[in-house]
Order: C-alpha cells, then sequence, then structure tokens
C-alpha cells in the first residue's frame, strides 16, 4: 500500500508540474531565437559578444538543418525562431525557394560579396570553407595530384579516403563538379572513385585526416580547416594541403558557406537585423570565420593565420545557389552510381 | 483515446503516402525496397539470436546458481541498457582503430597480419545492436525465473530427464512468454535504430527514411517507407502474439520460490568467466572510455554549470514521460490481458505503431497534430513529453502485459467475491499484485526516453537542452570527446532508476 500511496503522490505531483508548464517557454521581447544548424561551440562566442555590446539575448536551438528547415516549414507563421543559421548554402537556397525568409535589407546585405548571399538577399553567407585534397607527405610526391579528377586514376586504388555519400560536404563538392563539368565526366570520375575506394569509405572528414595523416591512407578529399584542425593539435603530421584544378582552363576549388537568413514570421525584424550587421562587420567576420579557421566572407578580412589566403587560388565560379537547386539532381546521380 | 493519442504519426504517415503516385510507388518497391528489406530483417534476425543467447544464458545462471558477487553481476548486465547505441557504436568504431585500446590489443596478439573485425556489416551493427539490447531479454527472463515454479521442473527431474533435457523441454517452453517479451522489445529497437546503423552506415528501413527526409525533403517517399516498416513490424508483432497466445501460464497456489543452487569453485570461475565477458564488452570497457575522456573534459574545465541545466532537463523530461506512459499504458495491457478480443488486440498493436516508426518521423507527426489541433502547446514541454511517450507507450505496454498474463484471474475473482468492487479490487489486488511488472515498465521507459534523441531533437522547446542532445551538438562536430560527460552522465542518471526496480524486487521477495 505504502508503494501505491507514493507513486499516486508522486503522479498527481508530475500532473502539477506539467499542467504549470502547458504555456511553454515565453521568449521574451529583447530575445532573439536563432534555429542553428552549426555546432554551438563555434557560434557561442560571437552571440555572446553581440549581446555583450547590444544587451540583446540570443538563444540557440541548436539540430539539424535541415530537420530545423523541415521544422520551419511545418510551423508556418507560429514558429518561434527569428532567424536561421546553417553550414551548407544548399540548405538556405532550399528554405529560400520554400518561402521561409525575408529579404535582409541592402546596405547589410552588401557588406559580403554577391556570390556569397542570395540573389534576393533572403540569405547572406558568412564563412566558406574550401574543398581540397590532403596528402602524406612520406607517400605522395608535391604534383602528384592535380585535380580532383585525378583520384578516379586506377593508381590510387585503395590509397584514398573520402566521405560516404550522404555527407552534406561532399554532395556539395559533388554538386559544383558537375555544374563546372558536365554529367558524363562526373558520371565516369564518381565510377573511377568508387573502384579505388573499394567500399571503404569514412564516416567523419577528421577520420580522414587522421589515417592519411598515420599513413593508411595516401590522400583525401576533405574540408581545408580538417586539415589545420589536425596539424593545431600535431604540428608535426607529415600532411600537406593540395589546392586541386588551379590550372589556366580549370575550374577550381569549390567552395561553400555557412550563412544566416532572418524568417518570414519574425517579429523581431529590426533585432535579427542588428545580429546580421554584428555578423558582417569585420568584428563579427573574424570571429564566426575564425572559431573553424574558415574564411570570412567579407572582402579584406583575413582568415586565420596558417590556412591559405583567399583570393591566392582560384575559386569554382558556379553560384552558391545552385547549391540547393542542383541537390537532387546530384543525389540522384550519387545513387544511379552506387556511391556508398 | 490513448490508443488515438499513440496512432496520430501514423495517421500523418498514412496521410503523406496518399500524395504519392503509383508510379512512384512501382519506382519505390524496384529499386529500394528489396536491399532494404533483406538488410533490415537479416539484421533483426542476427541481433534476435545474439539477445537470445547474451540474455537467456546469463539470466538462467543469475536465479539458478549462487556465487559470490552475484548482485555486483545483476547491476553489470542491466547497465547496458544506459548506454545509447550511438555512444556504443562510436566508442568501438574508435577502440578498434590501430591506436585504440581493442585494436592495439589486436595487433600485439595478431600482429597485422590478421584483418582486424570491420564493424561496417551486418555483424558489426549486429554485435553492438546485441550488446547494447540484450539486458531487455535478460531482465524478463530474470523476472520469470525467479517467478516461475520449480514443481515442474523438478517433476521432470525425478521422471529422470537430464539437467539439458529439462531445460529445453521444461524450462524455456515455460519462459516463452517472457522470452517473446523480451525479444519483442528488441526487435522494436531494432527496427526503430537510427544512431548505430547512421554511425556504421548500415542501410535499414529506418536510416533510409531518415535519408529521404532530410536529403531530399521527400516526405512522400520517407512516409511511403515508413508505411511499409510499419506493415513489417506489425506483421512481425501479430506473429509473435499467435506463438504466444496458443498458450497460457498462471502460476498455481502450491507453488514454491526457486532456491539457487551453490555454486562449486569450479563453476564459480567458469560462471564469472561468462558473466565478466559480457559484462566487459557491453559495460566496462564502454564505461572505461567515457570515464578516461570525462577525466580529460574536467581537467579541461569543459563542464560547466550549464552542463548541470542539461542532466536536470533530462531528468525532468524521462521522469514526467515514464511517470505518464505506464499510467496510460495500464488500460490498454489490462484489457488485453483479460479479454483478448479483436478489438483489444487492434488497441494493443496500434499502440506500438509510435516505436517502430522511426524518430523524426514521429516528431514531425506530432508537430503537425499539435499545430492543427492545439496550437497553445505547440514549442512547450507538454509536445515533447507526448511524442516521447507515443514513442515508448509500447515499452511500457509489454511489461504490463506479461506480469499481467502470470497473474491468475482467479486471484482477482477471489477479490470480486468477497465484496471488492472492481475500482477496490484493482486498487488492493491487482495492482500490488502486478507492481513488479509496473516498476520495470516506469524504468524501462525512463531509461528510454532518457536517451531518446531523434524526437527530442525536434521538438524540445527553445533552449531546452537534453544530454543526448548535447552528445549529437558535440558529436556533430566530430568531437565526440567532448560527448564523454554527457554520456557519463546518463550512465550515472539511470543507477536510482534501477535501483528503485531492484529494490522493490528484494522487498516483494523478503515478503514471500
Amino acid at each position: 500500500m505504502t508503494f501505491l500511496k507514493r507513486f499516486s503522490y508522486l503522479a498527481s505531483g508530475i500532473v502539477a508540474i506539467v499542467a504549470c508548464s502547458v504555456a511553454g517557454v515565453q521568449a521574451s521581447d529583447d530575445e532573439l531565437i536563432v534555429y542553428s544548424g552549426r555546432s554551438d561551440k563555434f557560434v557561442r562566442p560571437v552571440v555572446e559578444a553581440f549581446t555583450e555590446k547590444t544587451g540583446v539575448k540570443v538563444v540557440l536551438h541548436t539540430a539539424e538543418s535541415t530537420a530545423l528547415l523541415n521544422k520551419l516549414r511545418l510551423e508556418g507563421g507560429r514558429t518561434p525562431a527569428d532567424l536561421f543559421l546553417s553550414n551548407d548554402a544548399g540548405n538556405l537556397q532550399l528554405g529560400s525557394d520554400a518561402k521561409l525568409f525575408r529579404a535582409v535589407s541592402k546596405d547589410i546585405a552588401s557588406a559580403i560579396p554577391s556570390q556569397y548571399r542570395a540573389a534576393d538577399n533572403t540569405w547572406i553567407g558568412l564563412s566558406a570553407r574550401a574543398r581540397v585534397l590532403v596528402i602524406n607527405t612520406n607517400n605522395v610526391e608535391k604534383g602528384e595530384l592535380q585535380s580532383v579528377f585525378d583520384l578516379a586514376d586506377p593508381k590510387w586504388l585503395g590509397r584514398l579516403g573520402i566521405t560516404n555519400a550522404t555527407n552534406e560536404s561532399f554532395i556539395a563538392g559533388v554538386t559544383v563538379y558537375l555544374e563546372a563539368t558536365d554529367r558524363g565526366q562526373t558520371k565516369a570520375w564518381l565510377e573511377g572513385l568508387k573502384a579505388n575506394i573499394n567500399g571503404g569509405v569514412f564516416s567523419k572528414h577528421s577520420h580522414i585526416v587522421n589515417a592519411v595523416a598515420r599513413g593508411k591512407k595516401d590522400a583525401g578529399l576533405v574540408n581545408h580547416y580538417y586539415i589545420y584542425r589536425h596539424l593545431a593539435e600535431n604540428p608535426n603530421a607529415p600532411i600537406a594541403i593540395v589546392l586541386p584544378d588551379q590550372g589556366e582552363n580549370d575550374f577550381g576549388i569549390a567552395w561553400n558557406v555557412a550563412g544566416i537568413a532572418v524568417t518570414k514570421h519574425s517579429k523581431k525584424l529590426e533585432l535579427a537585423e542588428q545580429l546580421i550587421a554584428f555578423l558582417v562587420s569585420e568584428e563579427g567576420q573574424k570571429m564566426f570565420a575564425e572559431a573553424n579557421r574558415e574564411y570570412p566572407t567579407r572582402e579584406g578580412v583575413p582568415a586565420a593565420d596558417m590556412v591559405p589566403p583567399a583570393g591566392s587560388y582560384k575559386v569554382a565560379g558556379v553560384p552558391m545557389s545552385a547549391l540547393g537547386a542542383k541537390r537532387n539532381t546530384t543525389i540522384d546521380l550519387l545513387e544511379e552510381v552506387g556511391m556508398p | 483515446m490513448v490508443v488515438l493519442v499513440a496512432a496520430i504519426p501514423l495517421l500523418f504517415v498514412v496521410y503523406s503516402s496518399f500524395e504519392l503516385s503509383q508510379a512512384q510507388w512501382i519506382g519505390l518497391w524496384s529499386s529500394r525496397l528489396p536491399g532494404l528489406l533483406w538488410n533490415t530483417l537479416s539484421l533483426a534476425i542476427l541481433v534476435a539470436i545474439g539477445c537470445f543467447v547474451l540474455g537467456v544464458s546469463t539470466a538462467w545462471l543469475i536465479t539458478r546458481r549462487d556465487f559470490v558477487g552475484k548482485r555486483l553481476a545483476v547491476w553489470l548486465l542491466v547497465l547496458p541498457l544506459t548506454i545509447p547505441t550511438y555512444v556504443f557504436a562510436h566508442i568501438y568504431t574508435v577502440m578498434l582503430d590501430d591506436e585504440g585500446w581493442l585494436g592495439s590489443v589486436w595487433l600485439a596478439v595478431f600482429g597485422s597480419s590478421v584483418p582486424m573485425p570491420d564493424l561496417y556489416n551486418v555483424f558489426g551493427v549486429a554485435l553492438i545492436l546485441s550488446l547494447a539490447g540484450f539486458s531487455y531479454v535478460f531482465l524478463l527472463v530474470r523476472a520469470a525465473l525467479m517467478r516461475s515454479n520449480v514443481v515442474f521442473e523438478e517433476a521432470a527431474r525425478i521422471h529422470g530427464a537430464t539437467p539439458l533435457q529439462v531445460f529445453a523441454r521444461i524450462s524455456l517452453p515455460l519462459l516463452r512468454p517472457a522470452i517473446a517479451a523480451g525479444l519483442a522489445v528488441v526487435m522494436l529497437h531494432v527496427l526503430s535504430d537510427f544512431g548505430a546503423v547512421s554511425m556504421l552506415r548500415y542501410q535499414t528501413f529506418t536510416l533510409s527514411i531518415y535519408l529521404q527526409m532530410s536529403g531530399r525533403f521527400d516526405f512522400q517517399a520517407a512516409a511511403g517507407l515508413s508505411l511499409v516498416l510499419v506493415s513489417l513490424s506489425l506483421t512481425f508483432l501479430v506473429l509473435e502474439r499467435f506463438f504466444r497466445s496458443r498458450q497460457r501460464y498462471y502460476s498455481s497456489g502450491q507453488s514454491r520460490a526457486v532456491r539457487p543452487k551453490h555454486a562449486t569453485r569450479g563453476e564459480q570461475l567458469l560462471i564469472w568467466g561468462w558473466l565478466g565477458l559480457v559484462a566487459l564488452f557491453a559495460f566496462g570497457l564502454p564505461v572505461a572510455w567515457m570515464l578516461v575522456w570525462t577525466w580529460h573534459a574536467w581537467i579541461e574545465q569543459h563542464i560547466t554549470r550549464e552542463f548541470w541545466g542539461y542532466v536536470f532537463n533530462s531528468g525532468f523530461v524521462s521522469f514526467s514521460a515514464a511517470t505518464i506512459a505506464v499510467v496510460l499504458a495500464f488500460p490498454i495491457g489490462l484489457y488485453h490481458a483479460r479479454r483478448p478480443t479483436l478489438s483489444s488486440n487492434t488497441f494493443l498493436h496500434l499502440s506500438n505503431v509510435g516505436f517502430v516508426l522511426p524518430g523524426p518521423v514521429v516528431a514531425l507527426g506530432v508537430i503537425t497534430f499539435v499545430l492543427a489541433t492545439m496550437p497553445v502547446l505547440y514549442g512547450g514541454f507538454i509536445a515533447l513529453v507526448m511524442a516521447v511517450v507515443v514513442r515508448f507507450l509500447p515499452l511500457a505496454v509489454q511489461s504490463q502485459e506479461a506480469s499481467m498474463q502470470q497473474l491468475t484471474p482467479s486471484v482477482e475473482q477471489a477479490g470480486r467475491i468477497l465484496g471488492a468492487g472492481p475500482l477496490e479490487n484493482l486498487w488492493r489486488v491487482t495492482l500490488p499484485m502486478i507492481r513488479g511488472g509496473l516498476i520495470s515498465a516506469w524504468v524501462l521507459v525512463f531509461i528510454d526516453v532518457l536517451k531518446e534523441l531523434p524526437a527530442t531533437l525536434l521538438l524540445r522547446p527553445i533552449g531546452f537542452d537534453t544530454l543526448p542532445v548535447r552528445i549529437w551538438i558535440e558529436a556533430s562536430e566530430e568531437m565526440l570527446e567532448l560527448a564523454a560527460p554527457a554520456a557519463l552522465m546518463l550512465v550515472v542518471g539511470t543507477f536510482p532508476a534501477i535501483w528503485v526496480m531492484m529494490r522493490g524486487e528484494m522487498a516483494k521477495r523478503q515478503v514471500e
């Protein structure tokens, strides 16, 4: 009996507590809510600096970019979110296409070059990542690898590290190659790549860099910052960055941007724009990009020390909006080839 | 009403898949389904075998032999439940690396000529899921063995059956409801598992559904696949019921409690050898890994005040959801155990839907429902609790029902004859008798909610992070080492719940 009594007390206690929290968490007026698809670790220091400056509190609601986009779509006018932050231009553009965002005013948007924001300013790119090659300097000669398309050469059989084909960055990279070359060439390349990796793909970019550093693999296709993250912890690792496709007729390196958008139904437009204005200012740009050794999108703000400076190499001329518009085409191609 | 709420995600799925044209269905059918079916089924069968071997053998040893450190052994065999499959999968891939703990041992023993076992295939995934899930079978079989009547076994022994024959022909068939219930829980976990399969890139229905939704925003195809998955799971559950329903076991009045035999020294060594091996891989190694990395985090002061907030949030959600689920599950379980009719069967199976649907699908279903019918609740704590209750209600139903089936109706009838009204009878006879089932139902739901990730990620109130959410956030930037403190906290947080469950059992045995 005592057990049952205790149990019923507990149950009624719970009901009481739940009843109290029915109303949910209501945001106060001077608080911005950001749906964030980017790691807290990189975003938090920047928004804290913003709060310190302006007194505006920022609540980060972190989850996967795509899941948050779905949520925004389902919530419609009831969304509590004021801003949406994502690591992938593809996701941002999909949100713009679904009319989930509102254009940012021109004088704020114009701080960022037009190729790194939506044509209608419904999203603004904040930092960029480069799709590069990493090599083991003991096993690969400098100049042996010139292009990402070289990776399909049979001589790399068993020596390559790439991520699985569901990786956001991998898909975005292939979209750029598909746009810069043509379908036939990209398909042949994927088939060569598939033969070379022989079923062995990696789930994480950091594991690829690790495997290359230890000589288990000789070369890998990664985002540039993973190389520098590894070098920061192991300064003597025998790895080097290779900037591919830099010849006169080559298409250049694939870039992808992380960016931010104001949701269509936000009621705090002014505050939201204030945050974006901070993020595109020189100070905000430096903090936002440097946290992850990425490239600031604003011109004239340098990247982290070790990273090859933007402008010192050629970047593929594929507009960022294509990463969203062509994503399904890329996924179809990857599935057709059967990339693991 | 309860069942209706549980069926919300299903309605969402059926509705969305209506939008799928016939051509799309045919495309789906020919291109993806055969592979997915084979992958999912072969995984389910391997995990069932793994959990059966691990769960039944350990439960048998624990209940039928007395040996040193038995209580410790029980704890070690239950605690793997507290480790989420995604953490399991990650830890094992790291440990099997060249420089990992297991990898370096392997290299030292076999040299580099023998290739290291690879987890990225059906056997690897099955191993991870068996280690993460066998405790369900262990718990339910152990409970049944402790309640079970030794009279039958003794009778068989007297008639000259060998111990092996007794086990195979008396004990095992008697244990069938418990084993079936345990394996059913494991199967539901396998079918809806997202953590391990995504980490090890093994394409099951759940992973494929998730990729359709997140990669392509293709709700219809995802819903179509979900529908197939649900039909698959329901078929499986109906089959399980069918095999179970042909027998009904009630413990009779003249039962005697089991007296475990004293193990000889040699036996003790063997027993601990086996239990130790299981516990080492299912709990010891992962926890040691967490401890090491938590220590690193502690030294580098990554554990801040916010961390304790996440701990509180996790505990709060799990506590509320477990309590509500147990209360809601009670009528469903009772109704079915006492009057197994067509409608009670339907209720039961419908209540299972939440569990077999992938978490993100459940979450989207609940979002749609709440926004359409009671938008006030949206974004609040209630919507979250509702989603996790829907997801884990079947766990509560399963374990309550298993204990109700063993409760002889004549006891209740006696209560009624002696003049107790239906409510009084329920309160004073039925509930106390199935107390063990209620407690374990509560604990099982508590543990699963504590580990729940996909639905929480989508539905939590703004700024309300739980421990799994934090693990996910740290891991998504490929820094899982930072997630170790949160993973360890999940294990520690479950201690009180499991302690309550164990203490309930102890008290019960003393009464008897």
